[in-house]
């Protein structure tokens, strides 16, 4: 790669760095906006029979709720440029520090499930297109669309029905054992996927189904094309044929998708986290949105965002690393 | 090469798998564990803000005194808890406590006076924010509603103190006694910064269960706390609040024998659950009713600041007439299988003193309703099914929050009903926090919503016609005769008297009807037989939750 092309790519990654930025600024300025604007108040909750309204008000000047909206946003943008998202109403504590509480786990729960829809659903097609058999495909085919068509919460309680109430083979809900904590290392890492394997299933069934339909039809694609017959013409061993040419090639348009559908696994765990308790940061949005937590619906949606930013950027660094052809359209 | 690291890799995940499978569930047994819907945000007693943080706070931090429910009289009882007992002055102006003299916390120091002083302090301090602020009108405060401490309390010694009066305040025990925190924790920590400390998430306690472990969103883990007073030899070794947000997963873990207790079981669930044998059901009815609300005023005139009756529902002959319309019992067999009980008045009947049981509900019958709408000037003189006066015809919008079955059945018979006497009603859903948004803005005319009653009972703030003191007066009921009733129930007489006025309001409401008052919704407590020395009362599931114990 030579000098001007190295320049161009790291100017080019800085203003889409700033151009990044600027559509999270702007994201969380709408919804701080639009979250003012929808009924309901933060201190509702806290009006009852025994405290009257007292005790409301007094909250509400604490957080400046009873401050102009303008100036909520200004001192909201002031502190965002010293990486302060706010107060969480309910939490009482800054944003980011309950964000990354259940945002950690959620990270590691999506990124597993990721890793498996891709892998699996990339596995499923080659071995299906190496195959070659016309029943075999058309069952993946029909199986893939049926497993696609299951909603997430309907496959999560069939999966607890079916292997946990009457087989007995799984916990029905929860990250780890109520004696998690005193089991040895291996006992525990047996215990956590014990806990993981149905929602991750859950989680990942879907996403599964899509890959394989998006990788499938591409490795179809690919192997018929002319230089691939050219290639096997040439005498080329068939598996070197798959895995040098016919895959590199058929997994370009499936890394555009996985960079969209990582983001939509972040959203997506939300429904496995609530059937299956876990602890992610998918069920703290919810909550935040129903108590009117301002600043950690805002936290949430920003961090989500970022991701969906982030995931969609590597996606096309691997496609860059992938295929080096592909520098112009990236940076454009 | 590639095939056999992946068969390898294939066969390693399965043999952990199986392991996993194969992996033995808890051997200790010596623990309940009950779910619940919401985790907690705090473990600080002065933030403890919803119900699951309220139960929890209760058990880390007793009280002066403890209240138990006496179900003859329908009232609290009262003895002692971190006090072992007190005097009254001669001419009522101030207590006496004395305090146990094993009382200590957790981390081993021990409960004093100080710490006691210092909790009123902290609770009533206006910058603190606790769930107990502005509740101290008994005491001498400030304009800012904390608590004078020099002329409140007065400490005698370690164990001794006293609480004082001012002159003429009405003392109700159950209002003075808070649960008491560590001061050698929280003086330490500046007032404002007492909701964000680290504390708060690693309490010092000094109830029967101490903190264990909090995984958030999952497990909550208080342990029997030998050194606490409450400790008993037979109490069980953990209690654990396991946070399952899915219902249908709490009663799937509940028949599994994963959990011992869950509460707010569905109607529909309980003859299943009751055929199950390792379980038993318990139904509280008497907390929570079911009403239909009807703005006596004018949304519209109230926002201009100006009190104008209702156009439809001002009258209080049309309101009798509209809970006449319903059929009640309908939605309470039919939904509710009977498990509820008919609502008269915002009095239960589990408050045996104070229910006035001479009251007769209003039965359904429709052509009674139909007359006095026709006495109030509604009829249908166009004959298209719906009534008329002058040139307002009796339709409107009946408002519910979302996501609750019962009101959604139940809007469907009242729609019909009401149908069925020349009312036409269009249901609608809304969120609950616009919905509660509308509520104290006053601006929804009628809707269907639910209210907890408090223990002890209280009613000024849902009936009082000020909205400065009825802030619950969504209805924006307004009755100089109730009003003066609720007046002479804060003044100083005796509990006799409490009780005939409490019984005249009653009268006063059923008269008035400013609601429809539905139905007693149950609270429904399934919990595992292996349970024992179960006391579960209207006050509280939990309230003496460490006196269980478990079958051998």
């Amino acid at each position: 790669m030579n000098k001007v092309l190295k320049s161009e790519i790291i100017r080019t990654l800085f203003i889409r760095f700033l151009s990044s930025l600027l559509t999270l600024f702007l994201l969380v300025s709408f919804l701080f906006f639009i979250i003012r604007l929808a009924p309901g108040d933060p201190t509702d909750k806290y009006v009852s029979a025994k405290l009257g309204s007292e005790l409301s008000e007094r909250i509400a000047e604490k957080f400046s709720l009873n401050q102009p909206v303008a100036d909520q946003y200004f001192a909201f943008v002031s502190n965002i440029f010293k990486g302060d998202l706010g107060v969480s109403y309910n939490y009482r504590l800054p944003v980011f520090n309950v964000i990354w509480e259940y945002f950690s786990f959620t990270l590691i729960f999506a990124s597993i499930s990721f890793i498996l829809q891709l892998s699996l659903s990339i596995w499923c097609a080659v071995w299906v297109v190496r195959k070659q058999n016309k029943w075999v495909e058309k069952f993946t085919s029909n199986f893939s669309l049926f497993v696609y068509s299951i909603p997430a919460f309907v496959l999560g309680v069939t999966l607890i029905y079916v292997f946990s109430v009457y087989l007995d083979l799984f916990p029905i809900s929860g990250l780890t054992s109520l004696d998690h904590d005193g089991l040895s290392f291996f006992p525990r890492i047996f215990d956590l996927m014990h806990h993981l394997i149905l929602p991750l299933i859950t989680l990942s069934a879907g996403g599964v189904a899509l890959f394989y339909k998006y990788a499938k039809e591409s490795l179809d694609e690919i192997k018929n094309q002319t230089f691939v017959v050219n290639l096997r013409a040439s005498g080329l061993d068939e598996n070197i044929i798959l895995k040098k040419h016919i895959l590199p090639n058929a997994i370009r348009p499936l890394i555009s998708v996985a960079g969209v559908e990582l983001g939509i696994i972040l959203g997506g765990t939300l429904i496995t986290e609530v059937i299956f308790s876990l602890p992610g940061m998918g069920r703290l949005a919810i909550d935040s949105i129903l108590s009117r937590d301002y600043p950690l619906v805002i936290g949430c949606v920003f961090t989500a965002g970022a991701v969906m930013i982030l995931a969609n950027f590597l996606a096309d660094l691997v496609k860059l690393k992938i295929d080096k052809r592909m520098i112009k359209g990236i940076l454009n | 090469m590639n095939n056999k690291i992946i068969n390898l890799l294939l066969l390693s995940f399965l043999s952990l798998l199986i392991i996993a499978c194969d992996s033995k569930q808890s051997t200790n047994n010596n623990r309940i564990v009950i779910g619940i819907s919401a985790d907690v945000q705090t473990f600080n007693s002065l933030f403890a803000f919803s119900y699951e943080e309220s139960v929890i706070a209760d058990l880390l931090y007793p009280g002066l005194l403890d209240f138990r429910w006496n179900t003859q009289r329908g009232e609290l009882d009262i003895y002692p808890m971190i006090v072992e007992s007190w005097q009254w002055s001669n001419d009522s102006s101030f207590i006496k406590f004395f305090l146990r003299d094993n009382i200590f916390w957790s981390d081993g120091e021990k409960l004093t006076s100080a710490d006691v002083v210092f909790s009123y302090d902290v609770y009533s301090d206006p910058d603190v924010q606790s769930r107990l602020f502005g509740t101290f009108n008994q005491l001498y405060t400030d304009s800012d509603g904390l608590i004078d401490i020099s002329k409140t309390f007065k400490v005698i010694s370690a164990s001794e103190f006293e609480i004082h009066f001012p002159e003429n305040s009405i003392v109700d025990l159950v209002e003075v006694s808070v649960p008491i925190i560590p001061e050698h924790i929280y003086s330490n920590i500046s007032r404002d910064q007492l909701g964000s400390d680290e504390v708060n998430f690693d309490p010092v306690s000094s109830g029967a269960f101490k903190f264990k472990k909090w995984d958030r969103n999952q497990t909550i883990i208080l342990e029997a706390d030998s050194n606490s007073f409450l400790f008993t030899s037979g109490q069980v070794a953990e209690l654990i609040f396991k946070v399952i947000p899915d219902y249908t997963s709490r009663i799937l873990q509940l028949k599994k024998g994963d959990i011992d207790l869950v509460e707010l079981v569905k109607v529909e669930d309980m003859e299943d659950l009751k055929a199950e044998n390792n379980l038993s059901v318990i139904n509280l009815v008497g907390r929570e009713y079911d009403y239909i609300g009807w703005n006596n005023i004018d949304p519209k005139s109230f926002s201009a600041g100006m009190i104008k009756p209702n156009k439809l529902f001002g009258s209080s002959n049309v309101r009798k007439a509209l809970t006449m319309a319903i059929n009640r019992k309908e939605i309470l067999t039919e939904y509710l299988l009977s498990q509820g009980e008919l609502a008269i008045s915002p009095v239960s009947s589990i408050f045996n003193s104070v229910f006035n049981d001479q009251i007769k509900p209003y039965e359904y019958n429709p052509e009674e309703s139909k007359k006095l709408l026709t006495q109030e000037g509604w009829t249908d003189k166009d004959r298209n099914g719906i009534l008329e006066k002058g040139n307002e015809e009796f339709i409107f919008k009946m408002y519910y929050p979302v996501g609750n079955p019962l009101r959604e059945y139940a809007s469907v018979v009242v729609k019909n009903n009401l149908k069925s006497v020349g009312i036409d009603v269009t249901i609608e859903k809304m969120e609950l926090g616009t919905f509660i948004d509308n509520l104290y803005d006053r601006q929804l005319n009628s809707w269907m919503a639910a209210w907890g009653v408090p223990i002890p009972l209280e009613l000024k703030p849902y009936w009082y016609s000020d909205p400065n003191i009825g802030v619950l007066n969504f209805a924006c009921y307004g009755n100089s005769k109730a009003d003066e009733i609720l007046d002479q129930l804060d003044a100083r007489i005796s509990n006799e008297r409490k009780n005939e006025f409490v019984k005249k309001f009653q009268e006063v409401i059923h008269q008035d009807e400013p609601v429809s008052f539905l139905y007693w919704t149950p609270n429904i407590i399934v919990y595992n037989n292996r349970l024992k020395n179960l006391n579960v009362t209207p006050y509280g599931v939990l309230a003496h939750c460490w006196e269980w114990t478990l079958n051998e």
